[in-house]
């Protein structure tokens, strides 16, 4: 069960040790080898930090930020003001407000004073780019980063009785600068391990899931907008240390230092290694600095650079100063287009070493014969909860998708819902999952009242769906996808059972495919994930929009079994909407009709079936003969 | 009254300027999604064009068309070279990719032009002015609204009336249904391109004859006001955008006479703090579009 703590801790620490080691030797081979770039590699340090702050927040939720470097402003010049010595603030900044001038701490209080600036900052624009539904790839939400970087950039150069303002010859001067790399290789582990832990651990999975696929997140019901703020504070706290160290080894601090240019060349270092990848965002630091400063020498100096002294001349419309812009410029373009998840894509060393470790271990089990765990036993229902849809409708426009529509589902029944493409059975499903508001009419579970809260609170009480059009989480593991669901259900229904994953996994012939990743399954194998995944929430009710879509009448009758199987293993009552009349009669207590928004019948399937009215609507004339 | 008056004059010329930009960034998000960080460079390469041509001896009469067809020819290369490779991809790249765009464009102009600032001479009658009634206004503003609400209607017309303009709202609405209605998505995109590089194309005549130069990084402050403008108009809507790019410069207007001088330097950043506020208090922007998503 979650954590595993060889897989969500052990592992990302050792892989984090190595990755440190690794980048930090890199350093010093680089500088070993080439000689005179011990000031570069302190750079790449530092730029490192900044990175994998930013990784912390755009890998794990999705969205584009471009305000990053805005908070590393907004840091650098809280730790500058509170740094510098009062002898220097007075040359430069005699009248800062809020007695500032006077203000003198040690670097590291200096840098503890800047975190906790940039949280509260950081807090503020969280809820608004909450507010504004930022999800994976928002538009809304990647501008108001851009604003904010332009608001602080703008701030801080018309604000120099608090900055010194934005002419060269108004830098800070600290009082003694970074002298040891000690303290960056530091905050370099603590970076490294902060992103890998994070991304390993409860909130970090769940913001992975809601990146995958927002809408099946909130159906599991997590919040996606309480990770993702949860991903912005851890990561702009790791951006705040960075810019600090950034203005501490530097000695000064100007407003263009945390501008357009930082944000470039950061953002081009994470998405050439690979957003989503801790090792990715490192690689692309160590890629992207020697590439630059291999454009920058032959930029320079030509062919001259390797020593061989080759007669560059041929070449010299491309050999000249400016060329690592271009080479930013173009690695960016390039990256996108050919390659748009980076050189690692989300591949990260330790989940390499997990699978390592995990094949390796399973071939041995299966040499064995053992470590295939049993079928759990089924549960008897907690309760006698009814869910109850009690006159729903809703309009979309003129037209009236759904017209008073009710009814009752038990514990330990299944309710087929069908009806001609139109007739709002989806719509239904909506309503009652919280995606579509009602005009009218309630929905309810027991004595709990659902009408309209939002989705995340639905599966919460108990209400748990699937989609007709697959959502898995594709960049997670088939057992991370329902560990997904563990998880939001151990924190959120308490009062069930544990859910026995590896027995969920056996039940639902996932067993073996337990390590793929989700977007490698096949078709029925991922309907049978989506499956599992709604009923590890241990839900009260399983709601599943066409199980058998696009499956054949042989595939559709295992599917009797297999909702039959996942709803009592966790003793939930089932509401399941489909065409396939096979299916249906071959699974359901009772059935309601629904044709243009309104129950038309309900009753047993033969019943219904039998109904001239369901006939006419949905079966069509020639059936009824 | 007359202070105000005068406000709204001023803002409708600095507002003109931004419509034909949200109009060209509109066009664009509308076929493809792609909200484009690389609309302003249109007008660092249609600058660079004016700068060597006037240099070169030529007048503004000549110049002026110059910097049109320079700004659509580039908008159709961009299509081709860049965001034709990207169509259908997330949001992620699709931002990612016009940024690149952005870049790789200024680098060049750093690389093979230099990084100091180009100026040529602006016409004479830029500055003028003339009297109405107590207002001092100038030649140039009214130029400016005069031919925008031109090129406004004449793009009404398009859109509206021709095969072209049909295809292209379509996409705007739904790009696969209006595949699967044989709209053609190659002409139709590069369509929406052409007539994005001609919006900013007049506007770009626009904005340099009153620079009065050009830098590699030009493009960046054009861009801005474009997509920002776009944005409060609610993506997607065509309509939207230009009342966005009027919102946008009238507000500029207003916060730089309004406020008072300790914070009139920081108008631009009340602008995108504005801006900020207005997503998140209402996400979809003053004119909203439905997105609903299939479930």
């Amino acid at each position: 069960m979650f954590p595993d703590l060889r897989r969500d801790v052990l592992l990302p620490v050792v892989a984090g040790l190595a990755l440190f080691v690794l980048f930090v030797g890199a350093g010093f081979l680089y500088q070993g080898l080439l000689g005179g770039y011990e000031r570069l590699v302190t750079l790449a340090l530092i730029d490192a930090i900044l990175v994998l702050g930013i990784q912390i927040y755009v890998g794990n939720t999705g969205v584009l930020s471009f305000g990053h470097i805005g908070f590393g402003a907004v840091a650098g010049y809280a730790f500058a003001l509170m740094a510098i010595s009062p002898v220097e603030k007075a040359k430069r900044i005699a009248n800062a407000p809020f007695g500032l001038a006077d203000v003198h701490l040690d670097p590291w209080t200096s840098m503890a004073v800047a975190v906790a600036v940039v949280l509260v900052v950081a807090v503020v624009v969280g809820i608004g780019l909450a507010r504004s539904g930022a999800e994976s790839g928002a538009v809304s939400a990647t501008v108001i980063t851009l604003a904010l970087l332009f608001v602080t950039h703008e701030v801080a150069r018309n604000r120099p009785d608090l900055t010194g303002g934005d002419r060269a010859g108004l830098s800070f001067r600290i009082g003694g600068t970074l002298d040891s790399r000690i303290p960056l290789y530091v905050a370099l582990l603590g970076a490294i391990l902060t992103a890998l832990l994070y991304a390993r651990s409860r909130g970090g999975r769940l913001a992975i899931a809601a990146r995958e696929d927002d809408l099946a997140a909130r159906a599991m019901g997590v919040n996606p907008l309480v990770q993702q703020m949860v991903a912005l504070l851890l990561s702009v706290a790791v951006v705040a240390v960075g810019a600090g160290l950034r203005v501490y080894e530097r000695g000064s601090i100007l407003p263009r230092d945390f501008f357009f240019n930082l944000t470039l060349v950061t953002l081009v270092m994470l998405i050439v290694g690979g957003r989503r990848s801790v090792s990715g965002a490192l690689l692309g630091v160590g890629v992207i600095t020697a590439g630059r400063e291999l454009a920058r020498r032959m930029g320079q100096d030509g062919f001259e650079f390797f020593g061989i002294g080759l007669d560059g001349a041929p070449l010299d419309w491309i050999f000249r100063e400016n060329l690592k812009t271009v080479f930013l410029g173009v690695a960016m373009l390039g990256f996108m287009i050919w390659r748009p998840s980076g050189l690692l894509d989300d591949w990260d060393l330790d989940r390499w070493l997990h699978a390592r470790l995990g094949g390796w271990r399973s071939r041995r089990q299966d040499r064995q014969g053992d470590g295939r765990p049993g079928l759990p036993p089924d549960v008897e229902p907690d309760d006698t909860d009814v869910l109850l849809v009690d006159g729903v409708s809703v309009a979309f426009g003129g037209f009236r998708a759904l017209d008073n529509v009710s009814l009752e589902v038990g514990r330990t029944e299944v309710v087929g819902v069908i009806g001609p493409n139109g007739a709002g059975k989806t719509t239904l499903l909506n309503v009652v999952t919280g995606l579509v508001a009602s005009d009218a009419g309630r929905v309810a579970l027991g004595d709990t009242e659902l009408t309209d809260a939002p989705s995340h609170q639905i599966a919460r009480r108990g209400l748990v769906r699937t989609f007709q059009n697959l959502r898995l989480f594709g960049a997670l593991t088939v057992r991370e996808n329902i560990e997904v669901s563990a998880l939001v259900a151990s924190s959120t229904r308490r009062h069930c059972l544990p859910v026995d994953v590896d027995g969920l996994l056996v039940a639902a012939g996932l067993w073996e495919v337990r390590d793929r990743r989700a977007r490698e399954l096949d078709y029925g194998t991922s309907r049978r994930l989506e499956l599992a995944r709604a009923a590890a929430m241990a839900p009260s009710f399983l709601l599943l929009d066409e199980p058998t879509s696009g499956m054949s009448d042989a595939e559709s009758l295992t599917m009797v079994d297999q909702v039959r199987r996942m709803a009592g293993l966790v003793g939930a009552g089932v509401m399941v909407i489909d065409h396939d009349l096979n299916f249906i009669t071959g699974i359901c207590d009772r059935v309601t009709c629904l044709d243009r928004g309104q129950v038309i019948a309900s009753g047993t399937p033969a019943e219904v079936q039998a109904d001239p009215e369901v006939q006419a609507a949905y079966l069509g004339t020639s059936a009824a003969n | 009254m007359v202070e105000l008056l005068q406000n709204l004059i001023d803002g409708l010329g600095r507002g003109s300027i931004y419509a034909l930009l949200a109009l060209g960034v509109a066009v664009v998000f509308g076929v493809m999604h792609l909200l484009n960080f690389a609309h302003g460079e249109l007008i660092t390469v249609s600058g660079y064009a004016a700068f060597w041509a006037l240099e070169a001896g030529w007048s503004w009469t000549l110049t002026v068309p110059l910097v049109i067809v320079v700004a659509v020819l580039t908008s159709l290369v961009i299509e081709r070279v860049a965001f034709s490779r990207v169509r259908g991809a997330d949001q992620f790249t699709l931002l990612l990719t016009s940024f690149g765009v952005h870049f790789v464009v200024f680098a060049m102009f750093l690389l093979y032009v230099s990084a100091s600032v180009k100026t040529f001479p602006r016409p004479g009658w830029v500055t003028d002015t003339y009297a109405l009634g107590s207002l001092r206004v100038e030649v140039f503003d009214t130029v400016v609204i005069v031919v925008t609400l031109a090129t406004l209607s004449g793009t009404t017309f398009v859109l509206q009336r021709t095969t072209f303009g049909l295809s292209l709202r379509a996409a705007a609405a739904d790009f696969d249904t209006a595949r699967l209605m044989g709209v053609r998505s190659d002409s139709v995109i590069r369509g929406a391109f052409a007539l994005s590089g001609l919006l900013a194309g007049i506007a770009s005549v626009f904005w340099l004859m009153r620079a009065g130069s050009t830098v590699p990084s030009a493009g960046i402050d054009p861009m801005l006001k474009g997509v920002l403008a776009a944005l409060i108009g609610g993506l997607g809507s065509l309509r939207g955008a230009v009342i966005g790019g009027f919102a946008l410069g009238m507000a500029e207007v207003l916060l730089r006479s309004r406020l008072p001088d300790s914070v009139a330097s920081l108008t631009e950043g009340v602008v995108f703090l504005l801006i900020a506020l207005l997503f998140i208090f209402r996400p979809q922007g003053l004119v909203s579009v439905d997105h609903a998503e299939r479930v």
